[in-house]
């Protein structure tokens, strides 16, 4: 997809496919051109170059039928203040087609997930903020599209909320939506999402699992032990180990870069115990998309 | 039901339950007309068709006769009512009581002059509290004059009631009834000079005026769903993007429908207001609505924000409401006024309703239905074509 605004490239030229049942994740700062991307997907905005196509239907600002397979849940709260929770409900889902029981019975399940259940007959100018986020959520996701778009549905959320719209968004991929999540927080991507797009400038500066893109940074985890007595002799112990990469001391303790921490963790505590080391501290530091998206940028995620 | 017409029902809900259609549709524009009415009722119900007129026959001939039977024949109509007095004393008495808006002077000589083809004046002596009804007479009288060769006017306010000198206006009323040539029939004359009564004239004035910000509710409900985030998520939903500008046409059709019948309902059964045959006010109104929605749809499709467009359309409604004459009368003349006030979709509401709600059939009212809808054809498909273009970038 290829989207300018006049002089300005939105975006230059990036592509991604999403099976069922995956959760994609575009992670970049504010004005990277994620909300441009997911606003050509949904059928917002028309590319100056490439295609999209979802569920075999190529979708397009005009077009109709393509637009009922894709759930979109903007990041403004796209909700009537003065409707209640289930006219909100309604009034989409007959948008989408859903009528008479069909309707009722998905707006009361859809009601029942996103846990306002209790308050479906208040006027949503009347609820709080992550309650307005979780119906934001709960409109998207009515007519049970095939793929469903968010677009920082976390943003100005309490962290109570926050974690109820995750364990959605977790059980909604795990039911088989495909989904396309676009955030600017690390920890919301690391979670949820099984292939991450580092996007920024409008273009892709990675793409791939998780521990895919771990790896371009050398994918390795750092041990930090404070520790006292003979580290000399620690350090050589430490070597010694299977899986272990490098090690190094230094007045306060040890640093050892391995492949994975956790398993390894008791036996090098048990070897740097029996070579002298008196040990008062540990910390696990493993690679993250903060560091990768450090590395392919060259700048900090922020807000 | 379409989507359009979900959304429209929607967006109607919303207006209802937030109430402000209400009180600028309905509410604003009765309680004004009714204090309108209070507080003008009594000046501009003289400019009514309550026409009532004096004759002082000094000549007492058979030239002289025969234009008071013609006053005659207009009284039988219904047209006016005439009392004959039996010199100008009694009849000017007449007007400082308020019996009679104007009346006519004919001084002895009159057929002489007329055998002779010499010219002749019957004067016109009017109430200065009532100068249509003073230039409604002189035209009468000048179409008279068309047909007797040499019979000239002079028109004269009464200042008795003033204690001051007639206005400058009436000089100006007796030269242009002199100037005015005889291609007008009677019958046209008095049906181009026919106003709306008092009650009837604010109550319409303030409808149509209030119309053009009720109606705004609709076309600018777009830029708050902009606004709020809304129409992303309406513009993807599998509908036709035309069908959310469809809506908010619709919701405003509506809104203007609604606020019109009621105005029209509350105000001739609370206040008497007289408007016509039903069909020819339905076609008014409706022609009236479309003609608001198109402006005011053009309005939404310049603005950048609800807020914008909202003071944008204030300054038009205002604007066009006055040189609509939809608070005081105007273009009576043949001054620049005149020819500038059927710019505007509130002219030819009043005129049409003007046309119809002395008894006339509803037919009379086509010209001016024409005349917004044609309104409606031109600038609402410039405000369609901007707003289409506006949703679809």
């Amino acid at each position: 997809m290829v989207k300018n605004f006049g002089d300005i490239t939105a975006v230059g030229g990036v592509g991604f496919t999403i099976e069922e049942g995956e959760t994609f994740g575009l992670l970049g700062p504010n004005g990277a051109g994620k909300t441009t991307s997911i606003s050509i997907v949904a059928g917002l905005l028309e590319p100056d170059a490439g295609e999209v196509v979802v569920a075999g239907i190529s979708i397009s600002p005009a077009s109709v039928a393509g637009k009922a397979a894709i759930g979109l849940v903007p990041q403004d709260l796209a909700i009537y203040p003065d409707l209640t929770a289930t006219e909100n409900l309604s009034f989409f889902g007959r948008l989408y087609g859903m009528r008479g029981e069909e309707l009722s019975k998905r707006v009361a399940e859809v009601l029942e997930v996103i846990g306002l259940i209790d308050r479906k007959d208040d006027l949503t100018k009347e609820f709080s903020g992550g309650m307005k986020r979780r119906l934001n959520i709960g409109i998207g996701l009515l007519h049970r599209p095939k793929l469903l778009i968010l677009d920082e549905p976390t943003v100005g959320v309490d962290p109570q909320s926050r974690n109820s719209i995750l364990e959605s968004v977790e059980s909604l991929s795990a039911e088989g939506m495909a989904v396309l999540y676009t955030t600017h927080y690390m920890e919301e991507a690391e979670r949820l999402c099984d292939r991450v797009a580092i996007i920024d400038e409008g273009t892709f500066k990675a793409e791939g699992t998780r521990r895919e893109l771990v790896s371009i940074v050398g994918g390795r985890d750092r041990i930090t032990i404070t520790a006292t007595g003979d580290l000399s002799r620690a350090v050589q112990a430490a070597r010694e180990i299977p899986g272990v990469f490098e090690a190094s001391h230094s007045d306060q303790g040890l640093e050892v870069l391995a492949d994975e921490a956790s398993r390894l963790l008791p036996e090098l505590l048990r070897r740097l115990a029996a070579a002298g080391a008196v040990i008062t501290g540990v910390e696990v530091v493993e690679p993250n998309l903060e560091a990768v998206f450090l590395h392919v940028t060259g700048k900090a995620l922020r807000d | 039901m379409g989507p359009a017409t979900r959304i429209a029902a929607k967006d109607l809900k919303l207006r209802i339950r937030d109430r402000s259609a209400f009180i600028l549709g309905i509410f604003a524009p009765l309680v004004l007309a009714f204090i309108f009415k209070l507080v003008f009722g009594g000046v501009f119900g003289a400019t009514s068709l309550d026409l009532r007129f004096g004759a002082v026959d000094l000549d007492d001939t058979e030239v002289s006769q025969s234009f008071r039977e013609i006053l005659g024949d207009l009284d039988s109509e219904g047209i006016l009512a005439l009392t004959d007095y039996d010199d100008a004393d009694e009849a000017e008495a007449a007007i400082e009581e308020g019996q009679i808006d104007a009346y006519y002077l004919i001084e002895p000589g009159m057929h002489a002059a007329v055998e002779a083809g010499e010219e002749f004046a019957i004067k016109i002596v009017g109430d200065v509290d009532a100068p249509t009804s003073t230039q409604i007479a002189a035209s009468i009288a000048e179409q008279y004059g068309a047909g007797v060769a040499g019979v000239q006017l002079s028109v004269a306010t009464s200042f008795h009631s003033l204690d001051g000198p007639p206005p400058p206006e009436s000089a100006a009323w007796g030269q242009e009834a002199a100037a005015r040539g005889a291609s007008y029939a009677l019958t046209d004359v008095t049906t181009e000079t026919r106003q709306l009564d008092g009650t009837t004239y604010f109550a319409a004035g303030m409808a149509v005026f209030f119309l053009f910000f009720t109606v705004q509710f609709g076309v600018i409900g777009l830029l708050e769903e902009q606004r709020d985030g809304t129409l992303a998520r309406l513009l993807a939903a599998p509908i036709r993007r035309t069908s959310v500008i469809t809506a908010k046409a619709l919701l405003s059709f509506w809104l203007g429908v609604i606020s019109l019948s009621v105005l029209i309902l509350a105000t001739h059964f609370l206040m008497g207001a007289t408007w016509g045959p039903p069909l020819g006010v339905a076609l008014l109104a409706v022609a009236g609505v479309l003609s608001a929605v198109s402006i005011m749809g053009l309005v939404a499709s310049v603005a950048k924000t609800p807020e914008g467009a909202g003071n944008l359309g204030a300054i038009i409604a205002v604007i066009l409401g006055m040189l609509g004459g939809t608070f005081f009368p105007v273009g009576q003349g043949d001054d620049l006024l005149s020819k500038l006030t059927y710019l505007t979709p509130h002219a030819w509401f009043m005129e049409g309703l003007a046309e119809i709600s002395g008894g006339a059939e509803w037919r009379a009212a086509l010209p001016a239905v024409g005349a917004l809808l044609a309104f409606s054809l031109i600038l609402g498909s410039i405000g369609w074509t901007l707003l289409r273009r506006r949703i679809t970038a």
